[in-house]
């Protein structure tokens, strides 16, 4: 590929004091793909987000935006490079209506001086087409956006980012706080996202939700990059496997096993638990 | 397992079953000032009828007058308040400012009074309170601190200012002088304008002006029932425009009527012409209904009171029947008092309202319900029901001893008769509409709107003239302040900013979710701080206005009222968390406070019951919110 990547972060490091927060994270986004970034909580995601979404300055390593190099001093200027970030529980206000939160902070008016006005039948028409695209069919778009669906809530977001000119979408875990049902439909509005060229970063916990939408996995663990895999690089047992950590998930198996003795239903869990953690284990062997 | 992939093929755009058509009444219905209007319209009703002003000219200019300033500072309260803030300052401002501008245009020299001209004193004061605002706005933000708190101290600072400064400068709790400016007359024309009614007089201009009056007020109310019909019923494929001329015959026949009704006198000539007036809008609705919209099939079957219906008919007429024997047997001329309200009239009056509404709200609901397997059977009910309203109107006018009941109420009883039948009738013979049209909606809601708007025009006009006669007649004169109309422009432009504007949208966003707002690049600070600086701002029109009005201001003026206009925007139906309510609905709230002040002393009561009054009218308003608000937000 003789293209830049819309975005490449080598060996970025975060610390705040004598705190490391992040330390030699190395990924790309591609327009059209997925970027997966997993990892458990403390895993350092949120600060990996900060720092590409402009609210945070990474302490060393580059960050290029389709091949030039860049510091983003505030949201706005990563905005403005066209990187886009729905926040999970801070992407719409609920009790205004679907066109108003489509078009919140960048109404289109028309009139001139004191007439000059929210052009509602506009916005309210692109929201409507703007949905549709994203498979939604929005009937009244005067519906406050509280009575949608989470997921769908979630699209009236996403669906916005990617009208106002966002090359890059970060979704911040975006299926966590969903049903089965409702991470689908999530999860199909990423792979609509990606179909119409966006770059996307999808940030979770979830490797069942990252593994059949990412074309790309960068795992978080404690601050530090696990790896950074194409898709027929890995396998989705590896991929659990490495997020949380072989030797972590062994030392808790020792733990369970020390404290089931005498409780049998405990006991019963730790063999389960074993019994995973073998076949996971065998499964990284096979990969390597 | 979700296969993503998969799911995106079926993707496909197909129209959401989980939304239901939901008709023109339902869309009212959940605004958030129809709450405030419905209740403006009981309390209204409640007052016009057991006191002889509140109805008259000169009780609607009372409590108008009281509103005005109460008014404006509610809707800008409630705009601050959909921004998720309080301001507790409020009240003391419009005291503060006030006697700001009399210590500024004060001649006495020296320490007390500067003395300069009001062109000077009143863009300062101004200024001075749009400083305060800004000082308020700045803190909350940047300190993060509840606005309650940060606007508390501000209250204090200003009612301890207010105060001293008085004190220091006169030696008294009051400021006197703003007539010390030499262009004080330049400005009372601004802030202190009245308008005489009594020397306003329209007596032959285009017929008079109960002529122009009742043609406007009828005209209003054919445009708000057509478009009403435009958004009821479904359209047909090809209009029938053999109907056209019944339907525009109707029309003029109605104003013909309703012409001669007001130029003739007599009771005889009254019938007659009202008759005429009546037929001719009949004829005039159904035949917009017939040129327009789709006929259902001739309506056949048996009459059928099966279920419900049956027993709904029968204790709604018992009820009737029982209203009219309670009222009857009562003794009218008693006005032994047994207790708060309840006088033997009163208990007479209520127990006839409450049976009889209740008689009729029964009746209808077995129309309803007949309606839905027979809609002959509902026709016939509906019938029966305007046949019972008709009954009671002539119950009411040859029973009642004001002229009030025997006129007025009399006429308005037989118009709801006229409509509550017309109604059944159309819907028995019209398919009402379920999918939306955004053409009809279109017209039928500028229609109604344009209704609404003639009427109002039609009562302003009845209001703010007089005629001769009415002179003769009525004791005292009716002055009306300029600030009523600088209530309802504020309130028309906060309206207009709020639903229109990109401010507007900002104020919502603020209000229910700042940081989403702050993230998709609204100025959330900055719309708060404007925010504050609007209700300053409103502080310093209100302030202009009582200063202007008696030249002197007190220093208590205006401490403690920010509670009322908190509770006229809560009554009107804002939120106290913020991102929803209306500008409309407090200034509703506004008039609800003040008739109730106002009206508790006209109905001869004691007025310390007021507060009870208010207290009641605040719970209640809060509970219909909440309710509203979980509708609204019913989550996933």
């Amino acid at each position: 590929m003789s293209e830049p990547a819309l975005l490449e972060l080598e060996n970025i490091s975060k610390y705040y004091g004598n705190i490391i927060a992040l330390t030699g994270v190395t990924t790309s986004v591609n327009a059209g793909e997925v970027t997966c970034v997993l990892g458990d909580n403390g895993a350092g995601k949120s600060t990996f987000i900060k720092i590409i979404a402009g609210a945070h300055q990474q302490s060393e390593g580059t960050l290029k935006v389709e091949g030039e190099e860049v510091m983003f001093d505030s949201p706005r200027d990563a905005l403005a490079r066209g990187i886009a970030t729905v926040y999970q529980d801070l992407a719409v206000v609920p009790l205004m209506s679907v066109w108003r939160n489509f078009f919140l902070g960048a109404e289109p008016t028309r009139g001139w001086g004191p007439f000059k006005r929210v052009d509602q039948e506009t916005a309210s028409k692109i929201a409507k087409e703007e949905m549709a695209k994203m498979g939604i069919d929005i009937r009244d778009t005067e519906q406050p956006v509280g009575t949608l669906s989470g997921g769908e809530r979630q699209s009236v977001a996403i669906a916005r980012a990617a009208y106002f000119g966002a090359k890059v979408l970060i979704l911040d875990e975006p299926t966590s706080a969903l049903g089965v049902k409702q991470s689908g439909v999530v999860l199909r509005y990423i792979i609509e996202a990606r179909n119409r060229g966006l770059g996307v970063i999808f940030i979770t916990h979830n490797p069942n939700h990252a593994f059949p939408v990412g074309d790309r996995f960068l795992i978080l663990n404690r601050g530090r990059s696990m790896g950074n895999f194409a898709k027929d690089e890995i396998t989705r047992d590896e991929l659990i496997m490495m997020m949380a950590g072989g030797a972590e998930l062994e030392e808790l198996t020792r733990e369970l096993e020390a404290a089931s003795a005498g409780d049998e239903s405990l006991a019963h869990v730790a063999e389960e638990f074993a019994e995973e953690l073998e076949q996971l284990g065998g499964a990284e062997h096979d990969g390597d | 397992m979700t296969a993503a992939p998969a799911a995106a093929e079926t993707a496909a755009a197909k129209p959401d079953e989980r939304l239901a058509y939901r008709g023109p009444i339902q869309r009212l219905l959940i605004r958030p000032e129809i709450g405030a209007l419905i209740g403006a319209a009981v309390i209204w009703i409640f007052f016009w009828a057991v006191t002889d002003v509140f109805g008259t000219t000169a009780g609607v200019n009372n409590y108008l007058d009281v509103s005005a300033t109460l008014g404006i500072m509610s809707v800008a309260v409630a705009l601050l308040m959909i921004g998720g803030e309080f301001d507790l300052s409020s009240g003391a401002m419009t005291g503060a400012t006030g006697m700001l501008v009399v210590l500024l245009v004060k001649e006495t020299g020296e320490f007390g009074g500067a003395g300069f001209p009001a062109i000077v004193a009143i863009p300062l004061t101004l200024a001075f309170a749009l400083a305060i605002g800004w000082a308020n706005g700045t803190m909350v933000e940047k300190t993060a601190l509840p606005s309650f708190i940060v606007t508390l101290g501000t209250f204090f600072i200003l009612r301890g200012a207010k105060l001293g400064f008085a004190k220091l400068f006169t030696d008294k709790v009051i400021v006197e002088g703003l007539d010390d400016a030499p262009d004080h007359g330049f400005w009372e024309n601004i802030f202190g304008a009245v308008w005489v009614r009594n020397d306003h007089v329209w007596d032959s201009f285009l017929g008079g002006r109960d002529v122009v009056y009742g043609v406007l007020l009828t005209a209003g109310a054919l445009l708000l029932v057509y478009g009403i019909l435009e958004l009821t019923f479904q359209r047909r494929s090809q209009l029938a425009s053999g109907s056209m001329p019944v339907a525009a015959g109707g029309i003029i026949v109605a104003l013909a009527g309703l012409i001669a009704l007001t130029a003739t006198d007599g009771s005889g000539a009254n019938w007659i012409w009202g008759s005429v007036m009546t037929v001719g809008a009949a004829a005039g609705l159904y035949g917009i209904a017939a040129w327009r919209y789709e006929r259902l099939p001739r309506p056949e079957g048996a009459l059928d009171l099966g279920g419900s219906t049956g027993r709904n008919v029968v204790v709604g007429l018992g009820a009737v029947v029982l209203g009219v024997v309670v009222g009857l047997t009562l003794d009218s001329e008693s006005q032994t008092e047994l207790g708060f309200l309840l006088t033997t009239q009163g208990l007479r009056a209520i127990a006839f309202a409450g049976l009889v509404i209740f008689g009729a709200i029964l009746l209808l609901l077995a129309a309803r319900n007949a309606g839905k397997t027979s809609p002959r059977s509902q026709m016939i009910l509906t019938a029966l029901t305007s046949i019972v309203v008709v009954a009671l109107a002539f119950i009411v006018q040859s029973e009642a001893d004001s002229r009030k009941f025997r006129a007025e109420f009399f006429a308005v009883l037989l118009a709801t008769a006229f409509v509550v039948f017309l109604v059944g009738v159309l819907r028995t013979m019209f398919v009402e509409r379920r999918a939306a049209d955004e053409t009809a909606d279109k017209r039928g809601r500028m229609l109604a709107m344009g209704g609404v708007t003639l009427a109002f025009v039609a009562v302003a006009i009845r209001l703010l003239w007089s005629t001769t006669a009415e002179n003769d007649v009525l004791p005292g004169r009716v002055t009306w302040r300029v600030s009523v109309l600088y209530f309802l422009l504020f309130a028309a432009v906060a309206s207009y900013v709020l639903l229109r504007t990109r401010f507007g949208s900002w104020t919502f966003a603020v209000g229910g979710n700042k940081n989403a707002a702050r993230q998709v690049g609204v100025p959330a600070a900055r719309t708060k701080t404007a925010l504050f600086m609007v209700v300053a701002g409103a502080g310093w029109l209100v302030g202009m206005l009582i200063a202007f009005r008696l030249n002197s201001v007190q220093a208590n003026v205006g401490d403690g009222q920010e509670f009322f206009y908190i509770i006229a925007a809560v009554v009107g139906g804002n939120l106290l968390t913020g991102g929803y309510g209306s500008v409309i609905g407090a200034a509703i709230g506004a008039v609800i406070m003040a008739m109730s002040f106002q009206g508790i002393p006209f109905a001869g009561w004691n007025s310390d019951w007021r507060f009870l009054f208010v207290g009641a009218i605040l719970l209640l308003a809060v509970l219909v919110n909440n309710y509203v608000r979980s509708k609204a937000e019913a989550a996933s």
